[in-house]
């Protein structure tokens, strides 16, 4: 099964909390920043970037009811169900794994950065500043995932079962998902959250627009959004269609055997024919 | 709240905001400044509770509410009074609740009136207060008249008092369209009064911080009584304290006329402890009210023992003449005052950054100059204790001898803190602090050590200090455990109280067993029960499950002042009889069979008024114990400024007050008239407020990279049609100008400002965050330079929230 995050950005308080935990967790170093008027004074870092996996933006918009709203929306990897970066990426650097994440292994980045350019949504970035640079996104907490176990005792008092089973829950989330405090953010089963979305929006039409970002976009991703104004207004990018992007390049890329054994052929009956008719002239004389 | 219910602290506790049907959050911005409330709210959100927003601005909670009315900054009373109005005018109120529990059926004094905006006469600047009593029998007891007809019944007084503020008279001061102050009536009302649903009111700073703060919460108090909202399950009046302790500190006294437990100071006419109890005591001829603070002369004896042990006997009045007794104000401004004038030499501030969070704090930055010595207790180097150095300053003029002691943080040290919902929650240390920081406590033990063995060898008075009880063990660090013993407090001989024998030494189960004959010492009567012979109460941390605990008190979790209740005033959740009024999320109920209360802790476990069959039970008490007359306070005549809430403008104010001729509060102290503002010069109204991003006077957030980056300055908002008159764009360098100072910061232009339409009359309304100054990575200028030295009449909390100023462009800035 594969896992992912929905994110109802109706439930968002835009106190930051999941942007200020990614940073800690990934021990990302600060930006320096200033005021940055273009999103209304308060979104900060501007955007994604090598330091900064995630982020919060803030967007002043007229809601689907026709009043003035404040909405709050989060960019990040959004761990595409197939991946237009690990297809781009020449040397099998990022990989999708089964857990859902699109996991990136900088021991075999060549640094061509193939992929900040095939990425539909704009996410990865290049460290343009270091000597050794390399390239950074949101990891889906991968690691954090992959373990967790609760320890013996806290305080010194030991712990039961159902405070381990709770430990291990709250320390194996991503930490964007344990800071957030309204339920904003949700990290379970990308079929379960699937189903939770459309059951929000069945039981509350008035609150949502009919639409699940990410459920099909570019071919569906891991992380899924709902809102209660169209998602054009937050951002987000629309006309991404249904259809994964490494399907596009799978006709051409299916076709280089093909086209190599075929050129090969050719030009070996090429060889084949000029080696005859220098065979045959030299027979002639 | 004091004065209306008898303690001054939030009635119930976050996990209850739950349990709410409705929920206005008013003078508060809890999404952004109390986040983790947010977890609650939306909670009872999704069970259906409708969350209503009033505010200046469209803020982070606006976001998320359901409905969201703006007011102009200071115009409460009028808000709250149009609801009140509402709910009194079309008889959508919880009636029985109202008779039962509340002053509703009360006559009072027949000459009692409001006559141009005055309840009576004011002399050097206070009431007389003459006519702000209640009517009395023969016996002492006070008349009532539970069909609310008499004319002079609070009930009848209050419908007269509020029939003014009408919804177009309230929109035109407050400036909120009429079409949404109706709305969030008939929503807050309509829901709320219902006996088995229940609405909840969140305030914090935005509502105290004016020179009518109290009277504020006081028309908050109307509402929810009148609602029947007061000790029900997701109701009450929710006070949501800024700082992880400030409730604890308050407790503790933090304040100048309180010591701890909220005993008065001594003031200079309380000659000798009988001249105290005598002055402070409350009494009541009525034999159906439970009077607690009729206790006082117990839980003032047990503090003198906690202070200085085997020193307090009863030969000298338990060192009762060791108290300083208070001749004057010592509130905030009133200190600072005094150190302007030269008055006070020295000064200890722990945690605390005055040179940020004071009124007009240029002059208070001044002031520490006029200080011999300073000693800065900080994590960090904060404004103040650089003060010295601050910019445009010449540190050679300044004569004051700074001492920097760096602290350990709140995860560097173990102990206890007391949060909003009054529970008092163990700590313990994560980690040793770095390098020389140490701990608070560390710090005053030996300050009082060294002070103990300096008086030892003489001085004026040595023996309130020579024979203090110290004993917090011989280790480096002094223990935590003894401190906290020492607050739940002592049997200090064998004895036997309530059918129980005790040994000296032992715990005290409660405060229900202290002593008035120096038999026991509690450092705080309201912590006793904290720390007993069963051990660390604050430091339990079980979870109670649904299926036993619907609304999720949360019993055993923690512990919770007083006597671990969760839910303050609780027996008002239940009608005469003792029955819920809310079957479903019932507080606690009265068990005929076994004669007594289940659920929550009872707030006097007393039987019901009431029998089953409708007699009186004489064995009963009324249900607000903690005031001598046993009811809720409609009417409140111990307040300063009068016992029912009128609009008064803020001390500066764009317009004339509507309501009446006397336009401000009149008996609030004006430190400094020469620096008031006018509406020609200064015609814009500004507030301040904070982000959830920094941290108040912002230390500790300034600091911290992380945060630096997601708000790395300071900026003020404003409305794009304000913007556009004065031709300012979102991100130019603006000054905002005040008598007190001229700042400069970026603007922030915003549809989330609109202006305000007061009788005609367009009204500019801007906002700025206070949390600025020199130090720290995120440097920017500090809004409290601007703010007015100002209070209220009853706290004396400065008026932050709502003052005038003029704002002009000076450049282009920021990232575009």
């Amino acid at each position: 099964m594969s896992r992912g995050v929905l994110v109802d950005t109706t439930l968002c308080t835009g106190c930051r909390g999941c942007q200020v935990a990614c940073k800690q967790q990934n021990k990302l170093p600060p930006e320096e920043t200033t005021f940055f008027a273009k999103a209304g004074g308060y979104q900060n870092p501007a955007d994604l970037s090598a330091r900064t996996y995630s982020l919060v933006t803030f967007n002043e918009v007229e809601n689907k009811n026709g009043h003035f709203d404040w909405v709050f929306a989060r960019r990040q990897c959004m761990h595409c169900e197939e991946p237009s970066c690990v297809s781009a990426c020449l040397v099998g650097a990022l990989s999708k794994t089964e857990s859902g994440a699109v996991v990136y292994d900088e021991t075999k980045c060549i640094g061509c950065r193939y992929c900040l350019l095939s990425c539909p949504f704009g996410v990865p970035s290049f460290e343009w500043e270091k000597t050794v640079p390399f390239v950074r996104k949101c990891t889906f907490c991968f690691t954090r995932q992959a373990g967790g176990d609760a320890p013996a005792t806290v305080n010194g008092k030991a712990l039961d079962s159902e405070q381990r089973a709770r430990h291990k829950e709250t320390q194996t989330k991503p930490a964007c998902t344990k800071a957030c405090h309204t339920g904003a953010l949700m990290f379970g089963e990308r079929e379960e959250l699937l189903v939770e979305a459309r059951n929000r929006i069945r039981k509350n039409p008035k609150r949502y627009v009919n639409h699940i970002y990410g459920e099909k976009e570019a071919g569906g991703t891991s992380w899924l959004y709902l809102a209660g104004v169209s998602f054009k207004k937050l951002g987000f990018p629309m006309h991404l269609g249904e259809r994964s992007f490494p399907s596009y390049a799978k006709a051409a890329k299916d076709g280089v055997p093909h086209v190599m054994l075929g050129v090969g052929a050719m030009l070996g009956g090429f060889y084949w024919y000029n080696q005859r008719c220098a065979e045959v002239a030299k027979k002639g004389e | 709240m004091a004065a209306s219910f008898g303690r001054g602290a939030m009635t119930n506790h976050w996990n209850d905001i739950a349990n709410s049907d409705c929920i206005m959050v008013i003078g508060s911005n809890a999404a952004e400044n109390h986040p983790i409330s947010f977890k609650y709210v939306t909670r009872a959100q999704q069970n259906g509770a409708k969350l209503i927003s009033v505010d200046p601005r469209y803020t982070r909670t606006s976001s998320v509410s359901d409905i969201y009315a703006p007011l102009r900054s200071g115009t409460d009373i009028a808000f709250i009074g149009a609801m009140i109005n509402y709910a009194l005018a079309n008889d959508l109120i919880q009636r029985e609740y109202v008779i039962t529990h509340t002053n509703a059926s009360f006559l009072v004094d027949s000459k009692f009136k409001l006559e141009d905006g005055l309840f009576g006469e004011v002399k050097d600047g206070a009431y007389t207060k003459d006519t702000w009593k209640f009517q009395k029998g023969a016996n002492g007891v006070i008349r009532k008249d539970t069909t609310l007809k008499n004319p002079n019944c609070v009930y009848q007084l209050l419908k007269k008092h509020f029939a003014r503020y009408d919804f177009e008279s309230a929109s035109e001061i407050t400036g909120t369209p009429v079409g949404d102050l109706k709305k969030v009536a008939k929503t807050f009302v309509g829901m709320s009064h219902r006996p088995e649903k229940s609405g909840t009111i969140m305030y914090a700073m935005g509502t105290t911080q004016h020179t009518h703060g109290t009277q504020n919460i006081r028309s908050y108090v109307i509402l929810q009584l009148l609602m029947g909202n007061i000790g029900v399950a997701g109701g009450g009046i929710n006070a949501l304290r800024g700082e992880s302790n400030v409730q604890g500190s308050t407790d503790h006294c933090i304040l100048f006329h309180i010591i701890p437990g909220y005993l008065k100071c001594p003031t200079a006419g309380n000659t000798s402890l009988q001249a105290y109890l005598d002055k402070w005591t409350p009494k009541t001829k009525d034999a159906k009210s439970a009077n607690w603070w009729g206790n006082y002369p117990k839980y003032i004896t047990s503090l003198l023992k906690a202070f200085w042990g085997e020193n307090a006997g009863k030969s000298n009045d338990f060192a009762y003449d060791y108290l300083p007794k208070r001749d004057a104000n010592y509130s905030h401004m009133a200190l600072f005052d005094a150190m302007g004038r030269g008055v006070i030499k020295g000064m200890i501030t722990l945690g605390q950054n005055p040179a940020v969070g004071g009124p007009s704090a240029g002059q208070e930055r001044d002031a520490l100059g006029n200080l011999d010595w300073l000693v800065a207790v900080d994590l960090w180097e904060t404004e103040t204790a650089a003060f010295w150095k601050r910019p445009g300053t010449n540190p050679a003029d300044i004569n004051t001898e700074v001492f920097l002691l760096p602290a350990a943080g709140s995860m560097e040290k173990e102990g206890s803190v007391t949060n909003s919902g009054r529970w008092g929650q163990w700590r313990y240390r994560a980690k040793p602090a770095p390098g020389d920081a140490k701990s608070d406590l560390w710090m005053l033990d030996r300050i009082a050590r060294e002070l103990k063995k300096l008086y030892a060898q003489g001085g004026v008075f040595p023996d309130p200090i020579v024979n203090l009880a110290w004993n917090y063990g011989d280790g480096d660090e002094p223990d935590p455990h003894l401190v906290a013993k020492e607050i739940n407090g002592y049997f200090t001989k064998d004895c036997t109280v309530k059918g129980k024998s005790f040994k000296k030494g032992q715990l005290i189960p409660s405060f229900a067993y202290l002593l008035d004959d120096g038999g026991t010492s509690s450092g705080n009567w309201l912590y006793c029960a904290s720390y007993t012979e069963k051990g660390n109460m604050m430091a339990r941390r079980t979870r109670s499950n649904l299926k036993d605990d619907p609304i999720g008190l949360n019993q055993d979790w923690a512990w919770c002042w007083p006597v671990n209740r969760r839910i303050i005033y609780n027996r008002a959740s239940c009608d005469a009889k003792g029955v819920p009024w809310a079957p479903n999320k019932p507080v606690i109920a009265y068990d005929r069979v076994a004669g007594k209360w289940r659920g929550d802790v009872p707030d006097g476990g007393w039987p019901p008024l009431l029998k089953p069959d409708g007699t009186q039970d004489p064995k009963a008490k009324y249900s607000f114990i903690m005031r001598a007359e046993g009811h809720a306070c409609l009417f409140a005549p111990s307040l300063k400024d009068g016992p029912l809430p009128e609009h008064y403008e803020p001390l500066e104010s764009p317009v004339a007050n509507f309501m009446s001729e006397q336009q401000n509060n009149p008996v609030i102290k004006i430190w400094r008239p020469e620096e008031i503002g006018d509406s020609k010069e200064y015609p814009v109204v500004a507030t301040t407020y904070r982000v959830t991003e920094h941290w108040q006077a912002g230390a500790m957030t300034r600091n911290l990279p992380w945060l630096a980056e997601l708000v790395p300055d300071a900026f003020v908002e404003m409305s794009c049609e304000f913007a556009a008159e004065k031709g300012i764009e979102n991100g130019d360098r603006v000054a905002v100008k005040t008598p007190r100072a001229t700042i400069e910061l970026y603007a922030v232009v915003t549809p989330r400002f609109k202006p305000f339409e007061l009788k005609g009359k367009t009204v500019h309304q801007v906002g700025l965050i206070w949390h600025f100054g020199y130090q720290g990575i995120a440097k920017g200028e500090s809004a409290n330079m601007l703010t007015p030295m100002v209070g209220d009449a009853n706290t004396m909390i400065p008026e932050f929230k709502a003052f005038l100023c003029d704002v002009r462009k000076i450049g282009k800035g920021g990232v575009a």
